[in-house]
């Protein structure tokens, strides 16, 4: 090793350790996607590790430039493409502030409706993530088992699986077939079973404890002070959760739990998914009850925004998605649009919660922060 | 002259059919010498060819049935296009494999880095021959067969940790010094067990320890000794998935941390020996826990005449491999249900609850012994 | 690659050396066709398709290529799946050299068959991974079906098994198809068809009207009537904390000079006044103040915004407005602090695009969160951050020439949008 370090690292080298250093990425089964680590290590144990990012950066903000507000929405599917349709509705919303359109409440129905099936979704990719970067390949296979199921959904809905692009300013781009909710009576059926075996496989597996309690402990001040937030943040034991802070939608209409858990540790950040599942199901549960008749969206406008500078957050499965859109003059083109994804502190703060552990602790740390690179780069 | 010679139906047949052939030859070339040397080399050949067939032969056989299992337990249904449900599959794979291309990395070590795989396949191999698959079919009945499988199971590790270092691979080496530490600690408790078999059975030449299971299934020494019988089956059964590197204790490979471990940069044909090692090791270690536990190559009796003569008519070789593909699939079963334990974990887990248990075990065996006979 | 390109030679000269020759083919051809391992690589959208497809559904290990392995030295196939930058390229490349031969590539998705969505006004992407890599099936679709995936796993089994030995699997050259700008070629293309077609069909139109001079269409285009949708009025959303003129007010007490975005004759408080619920405050800072007012806004009891949401910023032709978004956890309430950064046109104008235009303290000892946004202002826009620890380039690499987000900002592999 060269008495200089790589650049990002930060820790004085101390002299009676042998260090090396292991770069993680771009390709790598665990890391996400691109995302690249380098990693100071002493013996198996991490020393210190610096994130580099980029490897997917598309350029999406300068693109959308030179795009029309509508564009964009498209744009944001490709962001956490995990749940695209929930960065739809942040971006309409932020939309919808500008034009001063309202939504009826069929069409609210609706977005809370995708938003919980899009959430579970989210969710059980973490949970075949989890399983599966732990080292238990069938897990990886079980999550995605169900999500097929709301990918049904979500194409017969949307017509899309993966990359929705489904809400537009005042409602959505279609009514949702009359098949919709029985789909969904279903699949809340189907998932209340499966949820059980989901949790006796890995929740109470001794090997799965030992791993995962006590090891990348964020604490609340830190998980404050780098900006995380979503389950990473709530598990870390602040009540934080954009839907109960600020209800977008109609989430104020609908009786439901933040789940809020205190030690920080991968445990828990796992738990908390559970749990969030379950409260997504609770709140699918009274959608499906109260579903209403009626219109599913107001009045067609163009799309032009007046000058100014709109805002909308949302709550997404990984935790709180901003944009920020600016208008510099009346028309169909944002002057600038910028989007907070909730990634991007989390794997900030990654050092912090890998420092001093194993290297298998790492991907631990990393699938239990579930993490969608593309939309830290954009 | 040391005239060494196989025992088993083949070997006699071979040593009698030998000299009936000497006949023909000139006369001043027969001697007593030459016909058993002569018999003893073809003999070997014949042993050679036997267990590579078994092993190799089983390999295939087993990718097959892991991929198969594996897919079962993930709710799929596994390769299905090639042959009747997918069986030419592994087939298939090792034929490419053999025709891919094959290349050392920069900077390895390449003698070493073509060396290891084969090294790799030793203890497998030598453990098959040590193995009684019939009450004549056993290659080599050596009467100090366990400690030789324990001596000879080091090489695993040899090799390993030689593929890792000699890759030139901060991961390749990461996961042989993982694969080194945990082998050489999980063959501590491997052997405990072992010398438990020989102290409960009092031989240590495996044909010896299989005939004394001769009788009903309680017979076998997973049940003769209550209870402490079948906890020695519970732990030779996790010391030995940890000694073939398996998933739950395959931290050496770990795809999610270490993209595979030692075998990171093997390619081609080298690999396919990895590959081949892994799986063999499997068959043996299953072969050894039928001989140590299950009984052997005899059936399942269970002390009723008309169903014992039923079972005892189905050869006993047919038997043994078919508790030996029994604790394949245990194994393939504990692969795709478990998470992978940490390094410092599985470390714990060997030297402060396995081992401890296992000296426990010993003493209560012998106590066991003493008191009841 | 290997004694399979020397079996043709060896073996054609020896009578009925061909058959055997065509025997192993057969069954190397066989062999390769049936076991295709793919390396698992995926950098976006198409990643999850690609992982949908191994999954319990559609289950890609029917035809024998589950075995996703992870270091590429024992994968035959290479599945772009996903975006491919420019920062990314270097891997890409030296992965599919470290694939032993013979290798196979399948582009799998929009963005790596031309860019996709990423091609025009765009300076990171590479449009399509045949300017880095031989390319063997493409599947197209955004993100394509993970029916799609099989069908191009098929259409590259078929292709090998077309490989004999005597006409061998070779690596194959990359083209470079990057700089041709896809939509303007085909709008030429099929103007030039169209002009072409109307030309064969003048002669027939012509005749036609002499021989039917009263023709007249019988075609009436059916209109669809929109379903009507009532107007809605938007109900803010729910506000947590102080409003947006106490908040305004206790700010302006402390710190004089803020103020908010005015237009015409309104005063800061009519427009604050006028905001809508769920609009979060935005105050227009100097920069000398802005360090105190973060400092002030965070350990203030009134205001505790410990929570920093994100830092951006805004290009105008002669400041940078940047935007520091805050929001209290404990309380609820939100505020921007919108810092005007004056350009500095004391820089020659040749090297403006290339430079470091404005400055501005760094918050990152009160938001250790702040580090990373931080550096991805000063990497977009060009804005020096004072103290900041590790002020580097995030998303670009470290010899990148301009910075993206300015309006002026030019690249050479730039395609303007046709509208």
């Amino acid at each position: 090793m060269s008495h200089q370090l790589p650049p990002g690292f930060r820790l004085e080298r101390k002299s009676n350790t042998e260090e090396f250093f292991i770069n993680m990425g771009p390709q790598h089964p665990s890391t996400h996607g691109a995302l690249r680590l380098t990693l100071r290590m002493d013996g198996e144990t991490i020393v210190e590790l610096v994130p580099h990012f980029g490897y997917i950066h598309r350029g999406m903000e300068k693109q959308a430039e030179s795009m029309s507000y509508l564009q964009y929405i498209a744009m944001s599917d490709r962001q956490d493409y995990l749940t695209a349709i929930q960065n739809n509705l942040g971006v309409v919303i932020a939309l919808e502030k500008g034009m001063n359109v309202g939504v009826p409440l069929r069409g609210e129905y609706i977005r809370v409706m995708l938003q919980e099936l899009g959430r579970i979704a989210s969710h059980l990719v973490f949970y075949g993530c989890f399983g599966g970067d732990l080292g238990g390949q069938t897990c990886l296979l079980f999550g995605f088992k169900e999500r097929e199921m709301i990918h049904d959904i979500l194409e017969e809905v949307t017509g899309s699986r993966l990359t929705t692009n489904f809400f537009r300013p005042g409602g959505s781009r279609y009514d949702v077939p009359d098949t919709f909710i029985p789909r969904v009576k279903a699949f809340l059926d189907h998932m209340e079973d499966t949820m059980k075996d989901y949790e006796r496989f890995l929740s109470k597996n001794i090997i799965v404890l030992e791993r995962s309690i006590g090891i990348g402990v964020l604490s609340k001040e830190d998980a404050i002070a780098y900006g995380c937030s979503g389950p990473v943040l709530r598990a870390s034991g602040v009540n934080f959760d954009v839907r109960r802070a600020n209800p977008y939608s109609i989430y104020d209409q609908f009786d439901f739990d933040v789940p809020v858990f205190q030690n920080g540790d991968c445990y828990d950040r796992y738990k908390i998914r559970i749990a969030e599942i379950h409260e997504s199901m609770k709140i699918l549960r009274q959608c499906v009850e109260k579903f209403p008749e009626g219109p599913w969206r107001s009045k067609e406008k163009p799309v032009r925004l007046p000058v100014g500078r709109y805002y909308s957050e949302i709550e997404t499965a990984k935790g709180l998605y901003a944009t920020y859109v600016v208008a510099a003059t009346t028309g169909e083109k944002p002057y600038r649009i910028h989007t907070r994804g909730p990634s991007f502190p989390h794997i900030a703060a990654i050092n912090k919660m890998a420092q001093g552990h194993k290297i298998s602790d790492l991907v631990t740390i990393m699938a239990t922060l579930d993490p969608v690179i593309p939309e830290i780069d954009r | 002259m040391f005239v060494p010679s196989v025992t088993h139906p083949i070997g006699d047949f071979v040593r009698d059919l030998v000299p009936r052939i000497a006949e023909y030859l000139p006369a001043s070339i027969q001697s007593e010498d030459l016909n058993s040397v002569v018999a003893f080399l073809i003999n070997a050949v014949i042993c050679i060819i036997a267990v590579c067939v078994v092993n190799i032969g089983s390999a295939p056989i087993l990718i097959y049935m892991e991929r198969k299992v594996c897919a079962h337990v993930q709710c799929r249904l596994g390769p299905m296009r090639l042959g009747w449900h997918g069986t030419l599959q592994t087939i298939a794979d090792v034929i490419k494999m053999l025709f891919k291309e094959v290349y050392a990395p920069s900077g390895a070590d390449k003698l070493m880095f073509y060396l290891a795989p084969l090294i790799v396949l030793i203890a497998p191999f030598i453990v098959c021959a040590l193995i009684p698959f019939d009450k004549n079919l056993v290659v080599a009945d050596v009467s100090m067969g366990i400690p030789l499988i324990i001596a000879v199971n080091g090489f695993g590790v040899l090799g390993i940790l030689l593929g890792g270092w000699s890759s030139n691979n901060k991961y390749s080496l990461l996961g042989a010094l993982r694969s080194g530490a945990q082998m050489i600690s999980y063959e501590i408790s491997f052997a405990m067990i072992l010398l438990f078999v020989v102290m409960i059975s009092g031989s240590t030449n495996l044909m010896s320890i299989t005939m004394g299971q001769e009788g009903t299934i309680f017979d076998w020494w997973i049940f003769k000794i209550p209870v402490l019988g079948f906890i020695a089956f519970i732990l030779f059964f996790i010391s030995s998935t940890a000694e073939m590197n398996r998933a739950p204790f395959d931290i050496a490979e770990a795809e999610q941390e270490l993209t595979g471990g030692y075998h990171t940069e093997y390619n081609g044909t080298p690999f396919a020996m990895f590959y081949l090692a892994e799986y063999i090791a499997l068959i043996t270690n299953s072969a050894l826990a039928t001989t140590c536990f299950l009984g052997g190559f005899f059936p399942p009796c269970v002390g009723i005449d008309a169903i014992d003569n039923v079972l005892k008519m189905v050869p006993g070789v047919v038997w043994f491999f078919a508790k030996i593909y029994f604790m394949v699939w245990c194994y393939m079963m504990v692969r795709w249900t478990f998470v992978r334990p940490r390094v410092d974990q599985l470390m714990d887990f060997e030297w402060k609850f396995l081992l401890p248990v296992n000296l426990v075990l010993l003493v209560a065996g012998a106590a066991f012994i003493a008191i009841g006979g | 690659m290997g004694i399979i390109n020397f079996a043709p030679k060896i073996l054609d000269p020896i009578p009925g050396g061909k058959y055997v020759v065509n025997a192993i083919d057969y069954v190397v051809n066989w062999a390769r066709a049936n076991s295709i391992w793919p390396l698992t690589y995926g950098t976006s959208c198409c990643a999850i398709e690609m992982m949908s497809s191994s999954m319990a559904r559609y289950d890609i290990a029917r035809f024998g290529s589950e075995v996703f392995r992870s270091s590429p030295r024992q994968a035959d196939l290479f599945i772009l799946a996903g975006t491919i930058t420019r920062r990314m390229a270097p891997a890409i490349q030296m992965l599919w050299e470290q694939i032993p031969g013979p290798k196979y590539v399948i582009a799998m998705g929009a963005c790596t068959i031309s860019g996709g969505p990423f091609i025009y006004d765009n300076y990171s992407v590479v449009r399509g991974a045949q300017n880095l890599i031989p390319v063997d099936v493409f599947v197209p679709g955004c993100p394509p079906r993970p029916e799609a995936l099989f069908h191009g796993l098929l259409t590259l089994r078929d292709k090998i098994l077309h490989e004999t030995c005597r006409n061998p699997w070779h690596e194959g050259e990359p083209k470079d198809v990057s700089t041709m700008d896809r939509y303007r070629e085909a709008a030429k293309t099929w103007a030039a068809l169209e002009e072409m077609k109307d030309e064969q069909m003048a002669e027939a139109r012509a005749k036609f009207k002499e021989e039917n001079p009263d023709y007249k269409s019988a075609f009436k285009p059916i209109r669809v009537k929109k379903p009507d949708f009532p107007e809605v009025e938007r109900v803010p959303f729910k506000r947590l904390g102080l409003t947006q003129q106490e908040l305004f007010a206790k700010l302006r007490t402390k710190f004089p000079n803020v103020t908010v975005h005015t237009r015409g004759e309104d005063t800061p408080e009519d427009v604050v006044a006028k905001l809508p619920a769920d609009c979060p405050l935005e105050v227009m800072l100097e920069k000398e103040d802005y360090l105190n007012v973060v400092e002030f806004v965070k350990n203030d009891p009134e205001f505790k915004m410990d929570y920093l949401i994100d830092v951006t910023a805004i290009d105008y032709d002669d400041h940078f407005d940047m935007v520091t978004m805050l929001r209290s956890l404990e309380i609820g309430h939100k505020i921007f602090l919108c810092v005007q950064l004056k350009k500095d046109f004391s820089i020659d104008e040749e090297k403006r695009p290339t430079s470091l235009l404005a400055s501005v303290p760094s918050i990152t000892h009160l938001y250790p969160g702040a580090e990373v946004k931080e550096r991805e202002v000063y990497d977009m826009f060009g804005i020096k951050f004072e103290g900041h620890p590790d002020l580097r380039r995030i998303f670009l690499d470290k010899d990148f020439v301009g910075f993206p987000l300015r309006k002026d900002f030019t690249h050479p592999e730039m395609i303007r949008r046709p509208i």
